[in-house]
């Protein structure tokens, strides 16, 4: 999945996540994370994300993110509709989150 | 704002999006706004307040372009809670305007608070933290300029329009040093478009080979970087943007770009502009970046252009700007 323009999705309220996606012209993703609960939780919070960009093929990105506390359910969905919007693609599957 | 150590009993509040800032309600926000020691010198985009049950407000923040501004909460909500709603709220406002680069200063005591929101430090002075929501932003776009080798010198334009005295600034500053680079200011707020302002400083010194002209970006004598209603005594916040903006420039772009020289003419009619020389010739110094004075080229001065253009002065005008100026004068000429 090619990242084409910046792409948001999330909030700065309690329990969510906001993600924020951009182009990078150079191989990899950059992730930029802050976390109210960083000391306990960062490193998981990092791993959903980038497994997610990896599982739909991302690997030019740079990520901001602002969590206050998500569970990695919504780690995950965020990540993903950040993606989604960054790449201007409609194609994701509603299957019950077995998405391919 | 409050950055909230303590916690106390909170107060009740309504988040209130989409506040319009008029009549009534403009004076109710300037007032809290002076008291919490902002000065409200408008350009609000969007407003976002925290009202009490009584509609008493208690917090305000407003997104101006791509700047979050007039950001304060009272004390009586303590707890990092208020702001940070504001904040995120001004954030998803933006983003929903299609705006995703953002910046904001604030009093250094507030840092970490913006930190939590997604925001991370540029520059900072005794008094003002300047942030933007993208970690290395400005290093970014640093990279992406080719940084030159011997001695490189820089000096900051926004030849509005471009002009012979421009010329001779360039001409000169350039015999000085190995590489100039040339930053034409990119905020659009002058009489000329920065499109026509760049075109006509290449234009201008494509004769010089070691001249590079680039566009100023977001980093230098931008909206974001000249904040001025940050401190009560105007003449004091004109100083307090002016060391911001020169902080920027001698702890971020100087060593990035291998510059060691910067360029100004002497300024004997714009206060605001003498100042901000008299600040830089105080504070580039010490980060071993010398400033250059030269003098300007007799009774040369970009405004003096625009005035001869309203009194449709044409003598004048072709007096004072080079050939390669006036295609881009005439065209303006035309449109006003």
């Amino acid at each position: 999945m090619e990242i084409k323009k910046t792409g948001v999705a999330g909030t700065m309220e309690s329990s969510d996540i906001i993600v924020r996606i951009e182009p990078k012209e150079t191989e990899g993703v950059e992730l930029a994370l802050e976390s109210a609960v960083m000391q306990q939780y960062g490193k998981q919070i990092e791993k959903v994300i980038r497994e997610t960009l990896d599982e739909l093929g991302v690997t030019r990105a740079y990520v901001n993110a602002v969590d206050k506390g998500a569970l990695d359910c919504t780690v995950a969905a965020r990540t993903l509709a950040a993606a989604y919007r960054a790449a201007e693609s409609t194609d994701y599957v509603w299957n019950g989150g077995k998405e391919k | 704002m409050s950055p909230g150590r303590e916690t106390g009993n909170k107060m009740d509040f309504f988040v209130t999006p989409g506040v319009l800032l008029s009549d009534e309600r403009l004076k109710k926000t300037e007032e809290f706004l002076a008291r919490m020691g902002l000065k409200y010198e408008g350009g609000a985009d969007h407003t976002v307040q925290l009202l009490s049950e009584y509609g008493e407000i208690l917090g305000n923040g407003c997104l101006c372009g791509n700047v979050l501004k007039y950001i304060a909460v009272d004390e009586r909500l303590q707890g990092e809670g208020a702001a940070v709603t504001l904040v995120s709220e001004l954030v998803s406002e933006a983003y929903r305007r299609g705006i995703t680069r953002l910046f904001l200063f604030t009093k250094a005591e507030n840092e970490m608070l913006f930190r939590g929101v997604g925001f991370y430090t540029i520059a900072s002075t005794q008094d003002v933290c300047f942030m933007e929501n993208s970690r290395g932003g400005i290093d970014r776009w640093l990279a992406s300029m080719e940084k030159q080798k011997g001695v490189v010198g820089a000096c900051v334009m926004n030849c509005n329009p471009f002009t012979k005295g421009h010329r001779y600034l360039i001409e000169t500053a350039a015999k000085l040093v190995d590489h100039l680079e040339v930053f034409v200011v990119s905020e659009d707020r002058s009489a000329f478009p920065f499109a026509d302002r760049i075109e006509m400083v290449r234009r201008g010194t494509a004769d010089i080979p070691n001249v590079l002209v680039r566009p100023s970006g977001d980093y230098m004598i931008s909206h974001a970087t000249f904040p001025t209603y940050f401190m009560k005594d105007r003449a004091d916040a004109d100083s307090v943007n002016a060391a911001l903006d020169l902080t920027v420039f001698a702890q971020k772009i100087a060593p990035a770009l291998n510059i060691t020289k910067r360029f100004v003419g002497t300024e004997p009619y714009c206060s605001v502009t003498r100042n901000y020389n008299e600040i830089m010739k105080k504070l580039l110094p010490a980060y071993g970046i010398e400033v250059v004075e030269i003098e300007r080229l007799g009774g040369i001065s970009a405004s003096r252009v625009r005035e001869a253009l309203a009194d449709r002065d044409t003598k004048t005008v072709d007096e004072l700007v080079p050939e390669s100026s006036l295609p881009f004068i005439l065209k303006r000429g035309q449109d006003a």
